[in-house]
């Protein structure tokens, strides 16, 4: 039974993560049905920007005194670094291709993301960066099984973050007008809707979700390198098809869904085939409901 | 329009090169092979730099005579094997003399192959795989030790030293790692110490908390942790230490870095890691560390291989005074100095044999701990 | 300019302790910097209007050429070709040899992806699996049974073919990006178990001892004797992969203008319009996942005779998005585009070898400007027929 708790919540915590990446994948998706494979690169992008800002804060010696704030600062400016990026790649690699096909796109998309993770390395050296250690190790211990504070932070902030893109999309003017431009660009730009605006924004929302992963997987393992955003991208890339591309919800629970096969294949059969059980389940669940878990262009959740 | 401007930029990826490809004459040209880019390009390109401080050391002490410079042609294998063998061939192209690479064994096995066909020496700094000098390839060489030595010194500290009853191997899945841990499973149940399960883990992952979840529920007295390198060692490390493992943790010559230490930080200390015996007051570590330290900062786990690959390819070229594959191999044979990492002296099949000893973390630094020679403390 | 803000961010280097400097990070953001402020000095010269005279010359030189193609007959095109090729390892070294013996396997495996994405229309992310499998039944059968190449081609083109079939029949229900990323998990799949399958595969120390392909050598120094040679030499491989490679594309062009091809493109258009008109879509799909499986399990056979070592590290996901991209790139549904597709994605990364540490930031650049400048491929596909609007119009 401990063990199996235990298992749970490794599994919550890693789904978690899928989850915020996911969303990226998913809401891009929705609006321009493009994959973009440059999205992992957003997220190893936060994570060294948080580096950079956080052994920053801790060389001046501000770190040590006041880490949340620290902690908040570094992930707020992280994300709008990475939001101002994303919008950079949009513009140049996939604004000129939205009228041409959608593989043209794709293969940009391929591009931009050799393009970026060899712009890290060449940058940022072939090491990895370690995150500075101002944040506690330790953790709530209930018998033998440990919780650690980062763990509870990384699900209270996946969470938080969570809300507040539900919020956004479903109840603002911002949120209409991206839910309007997913349906129908002509429509929504007759009615007003500068949808190219729209597309920027909605990229910058994703990537920063990503970038706010980055710091926290950063944090939560230690250090980051320029080669974390590939798999974690394809194993979101696979969440979010697995909820029902498009849909905020569904990637959340695909997420979640990956995150857990992983940890309990990794812990009741076999670490090493772990990644072929998470695919096993992705295409089960495909064979049965070919448009995902939750269903594609439900059409109030559309993004 | 469009058109034009495409038909401008191909037109100037085609002239690049040739305007930077212009070389002089009499040049010494020594191959480095190694994955500078993707995933592995910190060992990648740590064994560059090695090569390149080697020639750095040569060059200062008044070069080989009969040439005016050495050159360095670092090539990219990216641990493919496919891109490995352009790599050789474009190395037989510019007519190296020797080649020091490569890092995956899947790469050095491959361009090992096209290089023998020109009878280019080869020698390689981290490729363990005992196929590599196995093939009879007469002119293939290994700086590095072989698994089943190292695994040998593991065994016996972990038997003699640590007294532990229970072991738990954990391995990356990559030829180096598994290959070591399964030879460390082998010497253990020869000696009767119970290895309650051999897992595995996959390259790229970060997250190793299902595994070290069942780790802490078998609670063995020793955790063997066989990894590709040092980022993957510091990562397990943090999260063991998270989940409070009380067992001791013994790992090996690829976690040696030190990024291990410097991202691991406190989760680091007490590991204990197998690595070769490297005297540091000796003078040729410390022509090596001090040249290496002021280029590139501090070396890498396979930079002193790389370096004293490329000191015995350089110094067999002074001393047979010609850079005929044949001879520069008889003075390759004849060799026995001492190396920057270890006393160099070639077996027949092209191994150079291994002198690990037991090191281990302490405050921050890495220390010898235990000489399986004697069986007790340094 | 929100493109420079973006490029800010390499600006920062990082210490341990805390610090920054910038000087090494200056270097690579220095020569991006370079490298965007020539290609936007073009694009605003050409906006201005200023390089008209250079276009119009290179425009007069342009329909020059054309009149000079279209009055030459496609034969003399082939004919040329053909003996560019086949005289091409005479005049070139072992490295020349060894990278168009590379393009030529990635010609056949571009080709063979054409049939599944430019015909058929199905995006598929998980193609290299198909070339491990071929590769690996190749090692296997030659390694533990002795069987010579050229038998084990067609029964690498066989194994391939079923490894097709399995991964076919789950994903005929789905479409779109749904299939992509079943492909790719199939694929993924397909590399771990390569990678874990000890008792078969030997995991990532891969298979070592493949013979190279042999040939029956007529041998007249006693009497007349077949002697048997392997082709261990580059230029004798060269010539095997450009024959696998000429075969493949006969092979493709002619069911391309097949009947199966006409199906496969109406499938492609509109699935369900095509089911109406009596098109059996579901074993036409199947088809094409069959098709296209055979042509990777040849030249993953060949690969592995011709490096004599296989390792699960060949078949990454890294490489289907190489092929993909060869097709993309050279034009989706068309020979000569995908041919030129392949030249320039191993060209390319051959050329910026130049640059080491800079070659993949190279290649991943080229690809989108490529894409950016030439959204349909180098040599977009010609329709064959002609839809009515068209004729309309």
């Amino acid at each position: 039974m401990e063990f199996f708790l235990q298992q749970l919540i490794n599994g919550l915590t890693l789904g978690g993560i899928y989850a915020l990446i996911a969303l990226g994948y998913t809401m891009v998706y929705g609006i321009i049905q493009l994959i973009n494979f440059a999205h992992g690169e957003f997220f190893a992008a936060g994570g060294y920007m948080g580096v950079i800002l956080l052994s920053f804060l801790a060389g001046q010696g501000y770190l040590q005194t006041h880490p949340w704030l620290c902690l908040g600062g570094a992930m707020l400016l992280a994300m709008v670094f990475c939001a101002f990026l994303a919008m950079a790649v949009e513009k140049v690699a996939y604004m000129p291709l939205r009228k041409s096909t959608r593989l043209a796109a794709l293969v940009s998309a391929l591009g931009m993301s050799i393009f970026l993770s060899n712009g890290l390395m060449l940058t940022q050296g072939v090491y990895d960066k370690p995150y500075p250690a101002a944040f506690s190790q330790g953790g709530f211990e209930f018998g033998n099984i440990v919780v650690s504070y980062l763990q509870i932070m990384i699900v209270l902030i996946t969470i938080g973050l969570l809300i507040f893109l539900n919020i956004l999309v479903f109840k603002t003017r911002i949120g209409k007008a991206m839910r309007a431009t997913a349906q129908d660009k002509v429509m929504s730009a007759l009615v007003g809707i500068n949808s190219n605006k729209i597309i920027s924004l909605t990229f910058a929302i994703g990537a920063s979700l990503a970038a706010a992963a980055g710091i926290m997987v950063g944090l939560y393992y230690g250090s980051v390198n320029y080669t974390m955003g590939f798999v974690p991208g394809i194993k979101a890339f696979a969440a979010a098809v697995l909820g029902g591309i498009g849909n905020i919800t569904g990637a959340m629970l695909g997420g979640l869904i990956i995150g857990m096969v992983e940890i309990f294949g990794a812990g009741y059969i076999s670490g090493q085939y772990k990644d072929v059980f998470a695919f096993i389940i992705l295409i089960a669940v495909l064979y049965f409901r070919p448009t995902g878990i939750m269903g594609e262009n439900v059409d109030d959740t559309r993004v | 329009m469009k058109k034009k401007l495409f038909v401008l930029m191909i037109a100037t990826l085609l002239v690049v090169p040739f305007l930077a490809g212009a070389a002089t004459a009499k040049t010494l040209k020594v191959g480095t092979m190694s994955p500078l880019t993707g995933p592995y390009a910190a060992d990648g390109n740590d064994i560059a730099n090695g090569v390149r401080a080697a020639v750095a050391v040569v060059e200062a002490e008044g070069g080989i005579p009969g040439f005016d410079k050495i050159e360095v042609v670092p090539q990219d294998t990216a641990c493919d094997p496919r891109q490995a063998v352009a790599a050789a061939n474009k190395l037989i192209n510019e007519e190296v003399v020797g080649v020091v690479g490569a890092y995956c064994s899947s790469s050095t096995i491959p361009a090992s192959e096209a290089l023998a066909e020109e009878d280019i020496p080869m020698i390689t700094p981290a490729s363990t795989n005992e196929k590599v000098t196995e093939r009879g390839l007469p002119y293939m060489f290994r700086m590095c030790g072989r698994d089943d030595d190292q695994s040998k010194i593991a065994g016996a500290f972990i038997k003699d030293y640590l007294k532990a009853q229970t072991v738990y191997i954990v391995d990356d899945k990559t030829t180096y790692s598994q290959g070591l841990a399964e030879n460390v499973a082998k010497v253990l149940a020869a000696d009767g110490i119970k290895v309650v399960a051999h897992d595995h883990v996959n390259q790229g992952d970060k997250d190793f908390s299902a595994v070290l979840t069942k780790i802490k529920a078998a609670n063995p007295d020793v955790f063997y942790m066989s990894l590709q390198n040092s980022a993957t060692g510091s990562l397990m490390a943090i999260q063991a230490k998270r989940f409070g493992l009380k067992s001791k943790t013994v790992s090996q010559d690829a976690v040696y870095h030190p990024q291990f230490i410097e991202i691991a930080k406190d989760a680091a200390e007490g590991t204990f890691l197998t690595f070769g015996y490297t005297d540091k007051s000796k003078p040729a570590y410390k022509k090596y560390h001090d040249k290496y330290s002021g280029m590139f900062g501090e070396p890498g786990a396979y930079s002193g291989y790389a370096y004293d690959g490329a000191m015995v390819l350089l110094n067999a070229i002074k001393q047979a005074k010609s850079t005929d594959p044949a001879k520069i191999k008889a003075e390759i044979m004849k060799m026995d100095a001492a190396g920057a990492t270890k006393q160099i002296k070639f077996m027949d099949n092209g191994d150079s044999g291994s002198d690990y000893v037991i090191w281990t973390v302490d405050g921050g630094q890495f220390e010898t701990y235990w000489n399986p020679a004697t069986g007790k403390l340094f | 300019m929100v493109w420079l803000f973006g490029l800010l961010w390499p600006l920062l280097g990082i210490h341990a302790d805390g610090t920054l400097s910038f000087t090494k990070a200056f270097n690579v953001w220095f020569y991006i910097f370079a490298v965007t402020l020539v290609i936007v000095v073009v694009v605003v010269l050409q906006k201005q209007g200023i390089l008209d005279g250079f276009g119009r010359s290179l425009g007069a030189g342009k329909t020059g050429l054309t009149a000079v193609y279209a009055r030459t007959p496609q034969w003399a095109w082939i004919a040329a070709v053909a003996v560019l090729a086949l005289v091409f390892p005479i005049f070139t070294g072992r490295y020349e040899q060894d990278v168009a013996i590379n393009v030529l396997v990635y010609v056949c495996l571009g080709l063979g992806l054409n049939i599944v994405i430019g015909l058929a229309g199905m995006l598929d992310l998980g193609y290299i699996a198909f070339y491990g499998v071929g590769a690996y039944t190749y090692a296997l059968l030659s390694v533990n049974f002795q069987i010579p190449f050229w038998l084990s081609l067609p029964v690498a083109a066989f194994t391939a073919c079923i490894a097709g079939c399995i991964i076919g029949y789950p994903t005929l229900r789905m479409r779109g990006d749904y299939l992509a990323i079943v492909t790719l998990g199939f694929g993924e799949i397909v590399r771990i178990i390569l990678n874990n399958w000890m008792e078969l595969t030997n995991g990532p120390n891969g298979i070592l001892g493949i013979k190279a392909p042999g040939i029956f050598f007529p041998s007249f120094a006693e009497g007349f004797s077949l002697e048997h040679l392997y082709l261990k030499k580059l230029h004798y491989l060269y010539y095997v992969i450009l024959l696998l490679a000429v075969l493949t594309v006969i092979a493709v062009r002619r069911l391309n203008i097949s009947r199966i091809g006409r199906a496969w493109e109406a499938i492609r258009e509109d699935e369900t319009a095509a089911e109406l008109m009596g098109v059996n879509t579901y074993r036409l799909k199947l088809l094409a996942y069959a098709m296209g499986a055979i042509f990777a399990g040849l030249a993953g056979a060949f690969f592995a005779a011709r490096v004599r070592f296989v390792s699960p590290e060949s078949f990454t996901f890294l490489e289907s998005a190489t092929v993909l991209a060869m097709v993309v790139l050279g034009g989706m549904a068309s020979i000569p585009g995908v041919i030129l597709g392949a030249l320039a994605l191993i060209v390319l990364p051959e050329i910026f070898r130049e640059f080491e540490l800079y070659r993949m930031l190279c290649l991943g650049g080229a690809m989108v400007m490529m894409m950016v400048f030439k959204p349909s491929g180098f040599i977009a596909a010609k329709r064959l027929g002609r839809r009515s609007e068209e004729r309309e119009g």
